[in-house]
């Protein structure tokens, strides 16, 4: 079928506008922060290039193959949840394919399960694969897999789900958090779709459709009736017409403004039902478009503490201690494999306040005395430093002549440092 | 080449933060405005105790004469020998001294079946609805405190209306849209750490911040808010350090979470910081299975920590200034289930401890016999209760906070 070409706010941006600035917000965008020559590459390679580098598998280094298996390796063998954080980090810090990286996170949030609960290295990971495997790939499939997927059925406590004993927990979530949108459906909706669910368990630390509890009877969704089973529910989340709105809302919140309007969602909707729910080029559109590139896109979306934390180290050319990363992120809120509730981080104001403010300003002091990671010797050009970790001019600071060790920490401890 | 040994060993070096304590001048921001004339309740201050998870109202103000309460709750109820008792026909937890020492020094006012029509069972949306005052509308943007700041935002202006301790998060209903409201994990965690160098390059360099963040610190874009918030983080930060230094409670504290965070709300409130709120939580109430220990344990750090800090406050002259109140989500069904424990119910009691409330009981047991779906109903909208607060105890108009006239209760 013959793909349309994306018009209006998501049209591509004029590709003469191309800048280390506009260089530095797609990385922070795309990736958890970015270095000078990182942001001197992207900005010599083009838009176009470094897209094709953001979206299409390159090849890890040498050394990212050693480690990583050994970090999962060990995860899997102290099954200690902190160590599997930690390949984690590795992995978005270190990996050729940050975007990837970045992408497994937003889905994480999106489908948000603790291990808390789950209690399993093997399972969380196995749940981490089948989000690396389709981030970039179909969210129908990642949907469909959710559905089958070890930690989600114990976080969802999908084998108390029987014939006659129906349990709403899952059913509702697909809805509510996994492709509707409160709003979308009515309780009889869940009541329906949970029967369709029934005995859709877990057996021996694997997917076991339990057909002895399933429930054979008619079911009615969204005008359909019939034996309808889990999966054609799935079937009609994605059929839905709130589904892509509801999709296209979380996409812009993340990548690239805190409150999309109406108009907003409904073109990045429209792009999502033309590419089928196909993660990669819709990707790629809403990163050439006018609209990431627009003003109000600028420095709207308050950095996370992943994106705080990863991105300052990035900045600064640190190799940190990705243990001590790890109790920073925590501390500021977002534990990766560990979110609150089931609605994962809900993000943009609500990860400051006063106190997370503070442990913000103090990372940057810990960061800036080597506590975090070896920190290379900065250079005394403030200015330099403006363009990696700001972006932007901030009045005031220029004229202020110090230690450049000084002058960095005023720049992390500013208001517009939470920004990106 | 990488082993794993040395990679840990590596990756487990952790450096720990240091602490430096900073001492500079007072800020204003937290001195109360002497104004003429002003009203007996300025002085006034609402600590809210959050018990998150849905406690069972039924087995903490116990109908111990009730049939039918034995009768659905075969391994669960208490009977009269076990009870606290109140009067003739209810009594307290048995685990919940604290408060029957409250209830009889006059100090303690139970409000018996409140919750809100339509009830919702997800502990999420219940949470919110209690933390928005809005049951109908799924408007998260704002919370029933922080509309009633905003709606004070000329009285309360330069102030810290509100304060959170050990929540992860700010809790729902203290988001404001014109103030930050503060939340903090513990008294000693809330400075900032300027590292080694001399003290005059530290009050420096904590200058230049305030100033680059004092900067149209107004307005409602992100940039203002975080503007905002950088002003209070850099001020509180500094009057707490000198809070902390020589408190001594005038009773013990109970040594668990609540009883601490309780303890340093008084801190604070003793030092005169500023806030008019304070919020604090404890939580798992969500007691499916084999509720009976792990009730008896909650309820019992409610009840030993509240005792514990009406003590201490009524030590240091504050008790007729502070007024305590508790909620929880839900209340929980009638019928115990089939793992000794209750799934979600609907109405509940709250609890208030001061000195200038009616003490006692208000309002009468929800029935055991008329109930919804198995669930007790519900009589008093906890709308009235937060409009009782906000008129008679704050002295802060509620209707336009709570989008509607609630009636007031006479309970302060």
């Amino acid at each position: 079928m013959e793909v349309s070409k994306p018009t209006g706010i998501l049209a591509p941006n004029d590709p003469g506008a191309w800048t280390r600035r506009e260089a530095t917000h797609l990385l922070w965008r795309a990736q958890f922060g970015a270095s000078a020559p990182e942001i001197g590459r992207a900005h010599k390679e083009g838009l176009s290039r470094t897209l094709d580098r953001l979206l299409t598998p390159q090849q890890e280094s040498g050394e990212f193959r050693t480690v990583e298996p050994l970090l999962r390796e060990t995860a899997y063998d102290t099954d200690n949840i902190r160590d599997l954080q930690a390949w984690w980090l590795y992995r978005m810090y270190y990996s050729a394919n940050p975007h990837l990286e970045k992408l497994a996170l937003f889905w994480h949030n999106h489908f948000a399960t603790s291990n808390g609960k789950v209690r399993s290295v093997p399972h969380m990971t196995a749940q981490n694969d089948l989000i690396r495997r389709e981030a970039l790939g179909s969210f129908r499939k990642l949907l469909h897999g959710m559905a089958r997927d070890v930690a989600m059925l114990i976080w969802l406590d999908s084998n108390a789900n029987r014939k006659r004993h129906a349990n709403e927990n899952f059913a509702r979530e697909v809805m509510e958090l996994f492709s509707l949108g409160e709003g979308n459906y009515t309780e009889d909706d869940i009541k329906e779709a949970a029967r369709a669910f029934t005995g859709w368990h877990v057996r021996e630390d694997e997917f076991w459709f339990n057909a002895r509890q399933h429930d054979n009877g008619t079911k009615t969704l969204f005008g359909k009736s019939g034996n309808l089973d889990g999966g054609e529910i799935i079937d009609l989340c994605l059929g839905h017409k709130a589904c892509p709105r509801f999709l296209a809302f979380k996409l812009l919140r993340t990548f690239v403004l805190d409150q999309p309007t109406e108009a907003q969602v409904t073109a990045l909707a429209a792009r999502i039902r033309e590419h089928d729910f196909s993660m990669q080029p819709v990707m790629r559109e809403l990163f050439s478009s006018r609209l990431f590139f627009g003003a109000e896109a600028r420095h709207a979306i308050i950095k996370s503490p992943l994106e705080l934390v990863l991105g300052a180290c990035r900045a600064l050319e640190v190799r940190p201690n990705l243990r001590v990363v790890n109790r920073i992120t925590g501390q500021l809120g977002q534990a990766i494999l560990e979110p609150p509730t089931v609605k994962g981080w809900e993000g943009g104001r609500l990860w400051i306040n006063s106190a997370s403010l503070l442990q913000r300003d103090n990372f940057a002091m810990a960061l800036l005395e080597g506590k975090v990671g070896v920190l290379p010797k900065l250079e005394g050009n403030a200015a330099h430093y403006r363009g990696t970790l700001l972006a932007r001019e901030v009045a005031g600071l220029d004229g202020i002549k110090d230690d450049p060790r000084r002058v960095v920490h005023l720049m992390m401890t500013l208001p517009e440092f939470q920004q990106t | 080449m990488f082993s794993r040994r040395t990679f840990l060993k590596q990756a487990g070096a952790t450096g720990t933060i240091g602490l430096a304590t900073l001492r500079t001048r007072p800020h204003d921001l937290f001195a109360r405005a002497a104004k003429a004339g002003a009203a007996d309740s300025d002085g006034r201050i609402l600590v809210l105790v959050q018990l998150a998870g849905g406690n069972d109202g039924l087995n903490t103000v116990v109908p111990y004469e009730n049939d039918i309460y034995h009768r659905q709750r075969p391994s669960l109820a208490f009977d009269k020998g076990g009870v606290l008792r109140l009067n003739g026909e209810l009594g307290l937890h048995p685990g919940m001294t604290g408060f029957k020492e409250l209830f009889d020094e006059g100090a303690l006012g139970i409000v018996q079946g409140v919750g809100y029509p339509n009830p919702n069972r997800s502990h999420f949306r219940s949470m919110d609805i209690w933390h928005t005052a809005k049951p109908d509308a799924k408007d998260k943007r704002d919370g029933w405190l922080g509309r009633a700041f905003d709606g004070m935002a000329r009285q309360l202006s330069g102030q810290v209306p509100a304060m959170a301790l050990g929540t992860d998060r700010l809790p729902l209903s203290l988001v404001s849209t014109k103030f930050a409201v503060p939340t903090v994990q513990s008294l000693k965690d809330y400075q900032l750490q300027l590292g080694k160098g001399s003290k005059v390059n530290r009050d420096k360099q904590r200058r230049r911040m305030r100033k680059l963040a004092n900067v149209q610190a107004r307005g409602s874009s992100d940039l203002g808010f975080l503007r905002r918030t950088a002003l209070t983080a850099l001020d509180t930060s500094t009057k707490i350090a000198e809070v902390i230094t020589d408190y001594k409670p005038a009773k013990p504290y109970p040594e668990n979470g609540l009883g601490q965070r309780l303890k340093s709300v008084a801190q604070l409130i003793t030092a005169d910081l500023g806030p008019r709120v304070y919020f604090v939580s404890l939580g798992g109430f969500d007691t499916h299975a084999k509720q009976k220990g792990a009730h008896a344990s909650l309820v019992n750090e409610l009840s030993s920590g509240l005792r514990a800090f009406y003590s201490d406050l009524k030590a240091h002259d504050l008790s007729k200034r502070v007024l305590t109140v508790t909620f929880s989500e839900f209340g929980r069904r009638v019928k115990e289930n089939g793992s000794l424990g209750t799934d979600h119910g609907v109405a509940g009691p709250m609890f208030l401890v001061g000195d200038t409330l009616k003490a006692g009981i208000h309002g009468k047991h929800p029935s055991l016999s008329d109930l919804d779906q198995g669930d007790l109903k519900h009589h008093t909208d906890f709308r009235r209760i937060y409009a009782t607060l906000l008129e008679n105890w704050l002295g802060w108009p509620s209707k336009a906070t709570l989008g509607g006239n609630f009636r007031t209760l006479d309970l302060v």
